[in-house]
């Protein structure tokens, strides 16, 4: 089932035009990523689907429902939550704090509950609740965001470069978690630059290149994709 | 005797004191949820002559007036909010001070209602309003040993000491719930406070209004504390005084502006017995305030340390 479906969208910064027609489907239950070099789009695509930026053109449907120029605030309420590029924890609010913010829209008996849940996967987060946010290193901060994310129970996760400025090993943890959400039944559609980790993830990848899907399909199908390859992973070293 | 340590010098300054706290609270309001106006000296003029005009015209009971120059000054506040949306920090700052000359200039020029420059005197005042309620229902301030002067500045000061104490309260309230919350995130980062799903049209707009209807209810309590309200008294120097009262209290804390107010208003009647230079030491303080304390005399630290003083000694008494 199709969970997400983004048609023809033309998003402009002022007079500049960032995307050209981007389309893309998100299937319920799996990963998709969105790849690409600086400035292809990835990110303006991102904030279209959140409702940060309005496109000109192009619609988003999100279970069958026509969401184009909704507000972040009602989108949140239908389900999709963003993790924006650069983490954006509230760094004067402490740990726990910014978890009860990302439950800010829900007014349910259960939030405790999806507190100490997260904490259960985040155990690092449970240590430091009482600390600070601006405080957490550059991976910590990553994680806290994601959780204040699942927070507010979205159907869909969208994640902005969720690996950016962060080192190796805390980046295949971030994946690792990427995966578990997968695999507890929310949808992610992610950006990445690092390119062939998130393709062993994900289930199908979208290539943006100057505003305009290039090439999209099976992770696994990109991955041996000779092109993609040379022109988005690198030259494999064999 | 209860009535020769009454001064009603001091008691006028005690109102003053809580109607420049009401004002602290208007800029710290609308700085919480990070807008910085400087539009209160026009909001306060507005909500000033509103309460007037409709009492001197209309002979309404003061309460209505001051309840009526609340409101339109915050329906004022939203229209102005809206469109100023779009401006943020230094931009919003020069343009809610544009308005307040605007509104200044046009209380000025607006002279069949206005009085123009002039001003308006003979509004009625709260402190003989209830001098003539007691008289009618047969009290006299004397038989509690107060001449009539002490006992009217006596209740006009009661009464504002409860507003503040109303307002107050309500402000901590609203600090610790989800508007706080959504204001607290908003000033934080927008970004993310849009993206966690934080209405923040909604939350700035309300916070932009509610700094508005405190300016429009102190400039309301103003009128009918003095009698007399000109153009003059709603100016550009009445912004950045109120400016004062957030940025050297410090604006990060409720008590900051409280005690700015209270501070920035006491300075300069304290030092009145240097008459010409006291102006100078008020300049001193605001450089010494800059040169060692820029966020301000009162800060989360600062509070975090005499609420754990106070909890330690709590402590070591148990044990």
């Amino acid at each position: 089932m199709t969970l997400l479906k983004v048609s023809g969208i033309e998003t402009y910064y002022g007079k500049i035009q960032a995307l050209k027609g981007v389309s893309l489907d998100v299937e319920q239950g799996k990963i998709v990523t969105i790849l690409g070099a600086n400035g292809a789009g990835k990110t303006t695509t991102m904030k279209t689907i959140a409702g940060l930026l309005k496109p000109k053109s192009g619609t988003v449907e999100f279970l069958g429902e026509n969401i184009t120029g909704l507000r972040p605030d009602q989108l949140v309420k239908r389900g999709i939550s963003l993790v924006p590029e650069g983490r954006a924890i509230l760094s004067g609010m402490t740990v726990m704090e910014n978890l009860e913010m990302g439950a800010y829209q829900r007014n349910d008996k259960e939030i405790a509950k999806d507190l100490e849940d997260v904490m259960q996967r985040f155990p690092i987060l449970k240590e430091r609740k009482n600390q600070l946010g601006g405080t957490l290193s550059g991976g910590q901060q990553q994680m806290l965001a994601i959780a204040r994310a699942l927070l507010s129970r979205p159907k869909l996760l969208l994640l902005d470069e969720p690996s950016m400025g962060l080192a190796p090993l805390i980046v295949a943890d971030i994946f690792k978690i990427i995966k578990e959400i997968k695999d507890s039944g929310t949808t992610v559609l992610v950006v990445e630059q690092n390119a062939r980790q998130a393709l062993k993830i994900a289930d199908y990848g979208y290539v943006l290149e100057t505003g305009k899907v290039i090439v999209h399909g099976p992770s696994h199908e990109l991955l041996e994709d000779p092109r993609i390859m040379e022109a988005y992973l690198g030259k494999k070293s064999e | 005797m209860l009535g020769d340590l009454i001064n009603p010098y001091y008691l006028q300054v005690g109102s003053f004191i809580m109607i420049n706290i009401i004002l602290g609270l208007s800029i710290y309001i609308t700085l919480s949820s990070g807008q910085l106006s400087l539009g209160s000296a026009g909001f306060m003029g507005i909500g000033a002559y509103t309460s007037a005009l409709l009492t001197i015209n209309y002979d309404l009971p003061i309460i209505v007036g001051v309840i009526a120059g609340a409101l339109v000054a915050g329906i004022i506040g939203i229209l102005i909010g809206i469109p100023s949306l779009r401006l943020t920090g230094v931009y919003l700052a020069i343009a809610t001070l544009g308005f307040g000359e605007v509104m200044r200039v046009f209380l000025v020029n607006w002279e069949s209602v206005t009085k123009g420059s002039v001003g308006l005197s003979g509004i009625p005042q709260i402190g003989r309003e209830l001098l003539k309620f007691s008289r009618d229902s047969g009290f006299s301030p004397m038989s509690i040993g107060l001449k009539n002067n002490q006992f009217v500045y006596l209740m006009v000061l009661l009464i504002l000491v409860i507003i503040n104490i109303l307002l107050i309260w309500f402000l901590i309230r609203q600090n610790k719930s989800r508007v706080g919350r959504a204001f607290a995130a908003i000033k934080m980062d927008e970004k993310a406070a849009e993206a966690m799903g934080i209405n923040i049209t909604y939350y700035k707009v309300l916070s932009f209004a509610q700094g508005a209807i405190l300016s429009g209810f102190a400039g309301a309590l103003f009128a009918h504390v003095m009698g007399y309200i000109s153009p003059a008294d709603f100016s550009y120097h009445r912004a950045v005084d109120i400016l004062i009262y957030a940025v050297f209290g410090g604006s990060e804390v409720i008590w900051g502006s409280i005690f700015g107010a209270a501070f920035m208003t006491l300075l300069p009647e304290v030092l009145r017995f240097i008459s010409e230079y006291r102006y100078l030491i008020y300049g001193l303080v605001l450089v010494l305030m800059m040169a060692f304390r820029p966020q301000g005399i009162i800060d989360v630290p600062l509070l975090q340390k005499l609420h754990l003083t106070k909890r330690r000694s709590k402590h070591g008494s148990k044990n």
